[in-house]
């Protein structure tokens, strides 16, 4: 799996946000307007239920974005999704790499240099690091800033996605700071205008 | 993917006689290895690891250990829900609910080389599911439970014998089963009995284990 085939723009599903009905509406109007990978995130709903969802996703999607599923590497093959991503106390990734060969993207999330370093050694495919700046996401923890994100890709050869906080204002420097790509929950999902905001991360990816 | 589980056919009925389901919560701070222990020196069959909280990673770790000590007793070992962990630990099974990954599908990514176990919400349920690829069906609640939350009202002894009249897989009982009544269980059709907190919140669980063990032997030996 080359560096450019992962995708640059997640939106990550959050229900203290939104409802999943509403996820994926939103869901689908934030990839028409550039988001290339939509995570469901969903730790609280039973696994026959994520399937179901995931599925539907799939209908609104098309392969016009790859689908990640968090933590449930089960429904990943079954939904015959694009990803995973693995949290630090999820199922270790070279037992999912074992599981589920080459038909799945792996993503760990890493909090720390020693999590990057393990991610490549058990051979993921993209990591995902933060939170960079102050998010609603994670109340009472200090943001790391995008000098963290530097830090992790001097230690790392995957591409790493940034996550935490990032406004479209903020891309060019996490970018600058060696990120492949980001990932947003509030920044479309509390969004008046989820289609126009997503547009913006976009354009901001773009360079402008 | 390995060949055909060692557990199906009349291996698998034996292997549901003693059914012992973990359970964090209930283990008196008991770490999952020290009750499983005692369990299958007790004469446990069929160990179940059921993750309630904890982390994944923990899981893994804990459920390591426990493969290894079922492998070594020749006791079959189940994971509950996670058909990926099922599958990360080797397991001999993977037990699913009402709510998670439906059979056919988890079919799909486990072959021939696990045993699916599953546990019907409905009668309905119960007799199809041999049709969607269930090896076995735990069928319960026999008798009121606390452990389960979610587990519903209890459907008696007279709900073993309607499904173990319907479907020719073995039927685990369980819900609110111990030593004393698990002989009506066994008397109805079931193939063993699955308990939680008769065993695992146990004193003793070695010696809880060996009571249920002799219950359910006698009821084999002695049918009414």
């Amino acid at each position: 799996m080359s560096t450019g085939s992962i995708p640059r723009l997640h939106l990550i599903s959050d229900s203290r946000l939104c409802d999943l009905n509403r996820f994926v509406e939103i869901a689908s109007q934030a990839v028409e307007a550039g988001v290339d990978a939509v995570h469901l995130r969903e730790k609280a709903l039973p696994a026959g239920e994520l399937l179901h969802v995931a599925g539907t996703l799939r209908e609104h999607l098309g392969d016009l974005a790859w689908i990640i599923i968090n933590d449930r590497v089960d429904v990943a093959m079954i939904a015959r999704v694009d990803g995973v991503e693995l949290g630090e106390t999820g199922l270790p990734v070279a037992e999912v790499r074992r599981l589920a060969g080459a038909t799945l993207a792996i993503g760990r999330a890493v909090h720390d240099v020693g999590g990057a370093i393990a991610a490549v050694r058990d051979g993921a495919d993209f990591v995902i690091s933060g939170h960079v700046y102050d998010t609603a996401s994670k109340p009472g923890q200090a943001p790391r800033g995008p000098e963290f994100i530097a830090e992790i890709v001097a230690n790392c050869s995957l591409p790493v996605i940034a996550i935490g906080g990032i406004t479209p204002e903020r891309v060019p420097e996490v970018l600058q700071a060696g990120a492949h790509g980001v990932a947003v929950l509030s920044g479309i999902l509390a969004a008046d205008d989820p289609a126009r905001a997503a547009r913006e991360y976009a354009q901001a990816l773009c360079g402008g | 993917m390995a060949a055909h589980s060692a557990f199906k056919g009349d291996r698998l009925r034996e292997s549901l006689a003693v059914y012992v389901l973990t359970d964090r919560g209930l283990a008196r701070g008991r770490a999952e290895q020290e009750v499983v222990r005692a369990a299958i020196d007790g004469g446990a069959t069929a160990i179940q690891l059921r993750w309630k909280t904890g982390s994944l990673r923990d899981a893994v770790s804990v459920g390591r250990d426990l493969r290894e000590m079922c492998r070594v007793a020749d006791v079959m070992f189940v994971v509950n829900d996670r058909v990926d962990l099922a599958l990360a630990l080797d397991a001999d099974a993977v037990h699913l609910g009402d709510e998670d990954l439906p059979i056919r599908e988890a079919r799909q990514i486990v072959g021939e080389s696990i045993i699916i176990g599953y546990s019907p919400a409905t009668l309905v349920d119960a007799l199809q599911a041999p049709r969607l690829g269930a090896d076995y069906l735990g069928v319960g609640p026999v008798y009121g439970t606390s452990t389960k939350s979610d587990a519903g009202e209890a459907v008696g002894v007279r709900r073993i014998e309607e499904v173990c009249a319907a479907i020719s897989i073995p039927v685990v009982g369980i819900g609110g089963i111990n030593a004393d009544n698990a002989a009506d269980v066994i008397r109805n059709g079931a193939a063993g009995v699955a308990v939680i907190s008769s065993v695992v919140a146990a004193d003793d669980v070695r010696a809880a284990t060996m009571r249920l063990k002799h219950a359910v032997e006698a009821a084999r030996k002695r049918p009414e």
